[in-house]
């Protein structure tokens, strides 16, 4: 019977679509009307990072960071769940700390870099989910107390309902798998930047598994610690706002022959704990 | 493990070049044909242009739509959750949520699989919204490049509704336009 009613309802819905009513009209938008009023939408963008910035910075005031924090992202994001992320950082005074905020997000404040004396705080890059068309700011934050604020905007949306894959086991095999590629010449004392590869599903709660048809707990990054034979390059807080499966490139200062340890522990508290040789043995 | 571990950062690469490229000149939409059933696949990417038994409408002249009298309009956006392990101290601000204004909004009504409380919900709202009429007219939406209203319009096709409209511009559509929106919060089973 079911499958008689399922076939009834097929022959309706074709029928339905022979007598016609499925044409597409032409769109009707143009670009035009998007820009005449796009100041309507300014001045609730400014009001958010307002509100935003209260809530993060409470009344420390923030600088224009033109000249010592860049921001690079595409204006159009493929894939919303995989926004690359690009920062420059250059100041006189030392940078100590690092905050990505992805505004329109539930949970806007994506990641809090903090800087260790083996870091080298001059470029940095990951992958964020981007929920809607959005403000990402940048702000750094000097050894003196300094911040200093840069902004871009990107134009996509539906990062945080994205699935991770097509099914959760799937994207829970090998979690915790790590992978640190060195991205130059090894020289002590001199500067290089290394690319962490995570392998974490980072589950923001979210995501609907289309088999089960129910939400996948979240469960993603909390904290990574980067240690240079012992000393900090950098610990990161981490939200649910970093990509699956992140990819991290930064910088360090290997004064000599070393090991580079990584601690990633999760929501669930998981731990996972990895060394590399720098350079590769 | 390892091979396929490398092999995925491999391509991820490849989207990461694919995004630079895409900042200089943005490539055609492709076309997408109509799936049989409902769309499976990621929520968010390029839709199709038609929707077999109802009919595709515009930003302006929905708002003509809208001015003509009964319409009932159901936004199926998701809403965003909170998650329970979230650090008490984290920064959860969502967005205040902007529909047309008179719709309902009703997430989860456009996944390709719906949860029987859902699917009862969306059942139940729209009898209620068209008073038990099937011809009364009906206006599905959501984002911009979204399936989950694609997906709603064909579901309330399939309960018999023959005056099915999907509003593939979304609400980025209709702001753009600078038309009014009201902030709504979601029903939720």
């Amino acid at each position: 019977m079911g499958v008689t009613r399922t076939c009834l309802l097929a022959l309706v819905m074709s029928t339905l679509g022979v007598l016609g009513q499925s044409r597409a009209a032409p769109a009707d938008d143009s670009e035009a009307i998007m820009h005449a009023h796009a100041a309507q939408d300014a001045a609730e963008r400014v009001a958010r990072w307002k509100d935003l910035q209260h809530a993060i910075f409470g009344t420390r005031a923030l600088k224009d960071g033109a000249g010592v924090i860049q921001i690079e992202a595409p204006e159009h994001a493929l894939d919303a769940a995989l926004v690359p992320i690009t920062l420059t950082m250059k100041s006189a005074t030392p940078i100590k700390g690092l905050y990505l905020v992805i505004d329109n997000n539930p949970s806007p404040v994506a990641s809090h870099f903090t800087f260790g004396p083996r870091a080298d705080p001059r470029s940095l890059k990951l992958r964020v989910r981007v929920n809607q068309y959005t403000f990402i700011h940048a702000v750094a934050e000097t050894a003196d107390g300094g911040l200093f604020v840069s902004q871009q905007f990107v134009k996509t949306s539906g990062g945080c309902s994205a699935p991770v894959g097509a099914d959760n086991a799937q994207a829970l095999k090998d979690m915790g798998l790590m992978k640190l590629h060195l991205l130059g010449t090894f020289t002590p004392g001199k500067p290089l930047q290394a690319q962490l590869m995570i392998r974490h599903p980072n589950f923001n709660g979210m995501q609907m598994d289309q088999i089960t048809r129910n939400y996948t707990p979240a469960r993603f990054i909390r904290t990574i610690d980067a240690t240079y034979d012992g000393s900090a390059v950098f610990h990161l807080d981490s939200d649910i706002s970093l990509s699956t499966d992140p990819v991290i490139t930064f910088g360090f200062v290997p004064d000599k022959q070393g090991t580079m340890q990584l601690v990633v522990r999760d929501s669930d508290n998981a731990l996972f704990n990895h060394s590399f040789d720098v350079p590769a043995g | 493990m390892r091979a396929s571990f490398l092999a995925g950062a491999g391509s991820l690469a490849c989207l990461a070049l694919v995004c630079c490229l895409a900042e200089s000149a943005a490539p055609a939409a492709p076309v997408v044909p109509e799936p049989a059933g409902y769309w499976m696949g990621p929520t968010h990417g390029p839709v199709a242009t038609s929707l077999t038994g109802g009919t595709v409408i515009h930003t302006r002249r929905l708002a003509a739509l809208l001015k003509t009298g009964a319409v009932m309009v159901v936004d199926v956006s998701e809403a965003p959750r909170r998650p329970a392990n979230l650090a008490a101290d984290a920064v959860w601000l969502p967005l205040p949520h902007p529909v047309i204004p008179g719709a309902v909004w009703i997430p989860g009504a456009g996944l390709g699989a719906i949860s029987p409380t859902v699917e009862r919900l969306f059942r139940e709202r729209l009898a209620q919204g068209t008073g038990n009429d099937p011809t009364h007219r009906l206006v599905i939406y959501c984002h911009r490049n979204c399936w989950l209203s694609w997906n709603a319009a064909k579901r309330g096709i399939s309960y018999g509704y023959t005056n099915v409209y999907w509003f593939p511009d979304g609400m980025e559509g209709w702001r753009a336009a600078g038309l009014s929106t009201a902030n709504a919060e979601p029903l939720l089973p």
